[in-house]
């Protein structure tokens, strides 16, 4: 058992948290924070991605009990109110989801991408979402919408991280 | 009042719940009292059942209860669409590795874990037919002891198909030349990102259902009978769905968890783990022996087929797979003489079921191939001799049939210009074109609908789709919009609930835009009339009526809605109540060879331009384009990304994917072994272009979308990887391993050693 301080989605939260226990687990079933999905449960398909200080990490392999002092991110943390984060309303207005299962941890990706690598080209987008899956748009309109928010060069984009 | 809204780039209506996290998949549902289910699998392909020790399970804290296959065969526990063969748990044995034996039912998930590691099975072993020519040759083993083989001549047959007309082996006789050539398709996985899930609870009212299910109606009525209980007692509802692709048609794990919660009394959540959901269904691989006859014109003559499709250890949709197979494997050429086989077989693996495109991606694998290398005989243009052939609209697509409501030539055209197909091939490049044509919309079918407008002017829309990531529930909302002249954020679509909407067969088979669309549009008409039948008696005219909001306008005439119903109806404001209209859409049994007039052909026209790395083998897809003529886009923006799934999702079965076993045991059912196509793997210049014609019978003259987009990829493909090598593979997924061997196995001298 360790106790953990994070500030989850801007609001500070004191846990206790089993050793073994998974910060997905965490996320979804303590915090009811559902967005974060579970998938392949093994680091590949990204429809876990939460931005941990900025850094987009798996939720499903890391351990709650790590990310004590830390900042930790989610789907449901992005939006201020009504008004959607500019890579969410992107994905909107491109149409880049369909089931939308993969859609969360693909706008966490997207939003450590703008962070990371503002300048990205075409070819380095396409690198850094094939560690997301979607299996239902064939990426083609994801790929606009990040093309979209890395051309505008938004500072909104990139507020949380 | 505004602009129509079916044909311009609307917003889907659920996007703001997707991207904010806020929309509800089963896999986040939980309840009061709910208790975690975790399923012991079969660790054997093939196996008599000897014993289940659950003891120690049962005393593991935590636990609630176990359940075995036994408890529950006093039931009618059995399962399929027209074969009922699979149990919720396995009853005396065990057919396929991962096969549900035991159910654990605990308070949380890990005591289940826990628990299921301390079941002990016992099971003796029987020989495995891992493989179609396995099960086929396999005199002494049945997989299903109990069933007569469906072919009298062959064992382990789930089902048997045949189609024919004309006289084939005459046609066959005389003509100029005959092609023949196996070719093999992967048993691939649909891998919807949710996996398999439900959340049982029995009540006073009988028994309550959440499933992510394409089946709503379906699995209602697979529940009542299995659990001897009225279709009123059940109710099964359907949140969002985490991707189908029809890996959630049919029962799937609805039965097993009724059970354990029924066995619990308490509410039962089961989410398998992804590697299961792997193991729950796949789609059929295929082998396809073809023959196709030219005559001295170079007229097609004659084309026979035989489909062994590997059904797995049950028959969930096989039987329809095989069929549907068997009817499409002739092609879109107007043959005249044809006979074609399908047989579903019974094999100790997965089970295998619809998956999107349903035999047609097998099926034209072989067909769109063959045309090639029918015209590399005949020394023709592979586009060239498909456009002097293909039938035309109008033609019947076999014999006595369906008449074709599309314009073939056209979309083949198209798909070519886009490839430039009329230009030299630059130096070390190939392409490639090939045709696919479904029967869409799933055969006799009924749909209905409920529209309901209230008082207030807001609109709800009740139908039983479920919303798979097609975009469904927002094109209901934009016909009803459309047809009540109200705005998009004035209607609602319902999510399917069996209690609350009017019966539909399915989400599948490209069926719902067309069929439920239409059953829609007529209940929001029927309701329009009503305001307007209102209007008539209040206001003494009907112009064209129109809703804003709470406000009803007719010519120069606006009121209330609320005051006008109420003038209309003599009843006070405060007693409105809404308007309820009925609309529906039928298709009903006709003398055709499928046995139910095709309601739309589905068309997907592929093109593609490669590259082939001889050092390594890799293909790489360098252009494809994909057309998809869906009669009328109701919503570009969805139909367009359908269609790019659809041709992603090609392209994962094309060049990488497929569910490899050693004997029964599968290899890579995780995603660290089983290869998704990635952003990286989109073609650099990559066209979905859509083709409206408004030839089909849905909507504005819409067709049913989604599923052409996937059909023509695999030969398009290897008909360019022939144009860039002169090497001809038959076999996908053509990985670069398999590319380099077929490669060198030409390149090399066959009287050197290899």
């Amino acid at each position: 058992m360790a106790t953990v301080r994070v500030v989850v989605n801007g609001a500070p939260v004191v846990m206790n948290v089993e050793d073994h226990e998974l910060l997905l687990d965490v996320v979804r079933d303590r915090l009811r924070l559902t967005g974060s999905k579970r998938s392949c449960d093994l680091q590949v398909c990204g429809a876990c991605t939460v931005l941990l200080d900025g850094l987009a990490i798996s939720a499903c392999t890391t351990l709650a009990a790590e990310i004590d002092g830390r900042a930790l991110v989610t789907v449901e943390g992005l939006a201020d109110g009504d008004t959607l984060h500019p890579v969410q309303q992107a994905f909107v207005d491109h149409g880049a989801t369909q089931c939308g299962f993969c859609t969360p941890g693909m706008v966490m990706s997207v939003c450590a991408l703008v962070a990371e690598t503002p300048d990205a080209d075409a070819q380095e987008v396409r690198e850094y979402l094939s560690g997301t899956i979607c299996r239902c748009t064939g990426y083609v309109k994801i790929l606009e919408a990040a093309a979209e928010v890395l051309a505008r060069g938004d500072d909104a984009a990139k507020r949380d991280e | 009042m505004s602009d129509r809204l079916v044909g311009q780039r609307v917003a889907r209506t659920d996007a703001v719940d997707k991207v904010t996290g806020k929309a509800v998949y089963t896999t986040d549902l939980t309840m009061p009292g709910m208790m975690h289910a975790v399923l012991v699998r079969s660790p054997v392909p093939h196996g008599m059942l000897r014993s289940i020790d659950v003891s120690a399970a049962e005393s593991h804290p935590g636990v609630v209860a176990t359940l075995v296959g036994a408890e529950i065969a006093h039931l009618e526990p059995y399962y399929g669409e027209w074969v009922l063969d699979q149990p919720p748990l396995a009853i005396g044995k065990v057919r396929f590795v991962g096969e549900p034996v035991v159910g654990i039912i605990a308070e949380t998930e890990r005591a289940a874990l826990e628990a299921a590691e301390l079941v002990e099975l016992d099971i003796d072993p029987l020989p495995t037919l891992a493989t179609v020519d396995e099960a086929l040759a396999a005199c002494e083993t049945a997989i299903h002891p109990d069933r007569t083989s469906a072919d009298p001549d062959l064992p382990n047959v789930c089902y048997r198909a045949q189609f024919e007309h004309g006289d084939v082996d005459a046609a066959m006789a005389s003509a100029a030349y005959v092609h023949r050539a196996v070719y093999r398709f992967p048993g691939v996985s649909h891998y919807a990102m949710e996996p398999h899930a439900c959340l049982a609870a029995w009540g006073p009212e009988g028994l309550e259902m959440w499933s992510g299910t394409q089946q709503p109606f379906k699995v209602r009525a697979d529940l009542a009978r299995i659990f001897k209980v009225p279709l009123s007692s059940v109710r099964v509802r359907v949140p969002y769905v985490g991707g189908g692709y029809g890996g959630k048609g049919q029962s799937k794990y609805e039965p097993v968890t009724a059970a354990l919660a029924r066995k619990a009394g308490r509410p039962v959540r089961l989410v398998v783990p992804i590697e299961d959901s792997f193991r729950t269904v796949r789609r059929h691989a295929a082998v396809i022996e073809m023959a196709t006859a030219v005559d001295a014109g170079g007229a097609l003559v004659a084309r026979e087929t035989r489909v062994l499709f590997d059904t797995g250890a049950y028959a969930d949709k096989g039987p329809r797979v095989a069929k549907k197979g068997a009817y499409r494997a002739t092609g879109p050429y107007g043959i005249p003489n044809f006979r074609s086989v399908g047989l579903a077989v019974y094999t100790n693996t997965i089970p295998a079921g619809a998956m999107r495109g349903f035999s047609t991606p097998q099926v034209v694998w072989a067909g769109e191939s063959a045309i090639d290398e029918v015209a590399e005989h005949l020394g023709e243009d592979p586009v060239a001799f498909r456009l002097a052939r293909l039938a035309q609209r109008g033609d019947p697509y076999l014999a006595n049939d369906t008449p074709l409501d599309a314009d073939l030539r056209a979309g083949l055209q198209m798909a070519a210009d886009v490839v430039r197909w009329d230009t030299d091939v630059p130096a070390g490049r190939g392409r490639g074109v090939a045709v696919g044509v479904k029967d869409g919309g799933g055969g006799t079918g009924s749909s209905q609908a409920v529209v309901r407008v209230h008082a207030d002017g807001s609109v709800e829309v009740l139908v039983g789709t479920s919303e798979l990531g097609q975009g469904a529930r927002t094109v209901f909302a934009e016909l009803a919009a459309d047809e009540l002249r109200t705005s998009l954020a004035a209607v609602t679509v319902r999510f399917a609930d069996t209690d609350m909407v009017p019966f539909d067969r399915g989400t599948n088979a490209s069926r719902s835009t067309v069929a439920v669309g239409s059953a829609v549009v007529d209940a929001a008409r029927r309701a329009r009339e009503e305001i307007g039948a209102a209007v008539q008696v209040v206001w003494g005219n009907f112009e064209e009526v129109a809703l804003d909001g709470a406000t009803v306008t007719a010519g120069s005439q606006i009121g209330s809605l609320r005051t006008l119903l109420a003038t209309a109806r003599g009843v006070p404001e405060t007693e409105v109540s809404a308007i309820v209209a009925h609309g529906s859409h039928d298709v009903v049994a006709s003398d055709t060879p499928l046995g139910s007039s095709t309601l739309f052909y589905e068309v997907g026209h592929g093109a593609a331009e490669v590259t082939v790395d001889e050092e390594t083998g890799v293909v790489a897809v360098v252009s494809y384009a994909s057309v998809a003529d869906v009669g009328c886009a109701l919503n570009p923006v969805n139909v367009e990304g359908q269609d790019e799934g659809a041709t992603m999702m090609g392209i994962g079965h094309t060049l990488f994917e497929e569910l490899e076993y050693d004997g029964g045991e599968p290899l890579n059912t995780n995603l660290f072994d089983y290869r998704i196509p990635r952003a990286q793997d989109v073609p650099d210049d990559f066209h979905t272009l859509l083709l409206e014609l408004a030839d089909g019978p849905g909507p504005h003259g819409s067709k049913g979308a989604g599923e052409g987009g996937i059909i023509p990829v695999a030969p398009a493909i290897a008909n360019a990887v022939y144009q860039a090598t002169g090497v001809r593979i038959r076999d996908l997924p053509m990985t670069p391993e398999r590319v380099w061997r077929a490669l060198r196995d030409a390149r090399s001298d066959p009287n050197e050693e290899k």
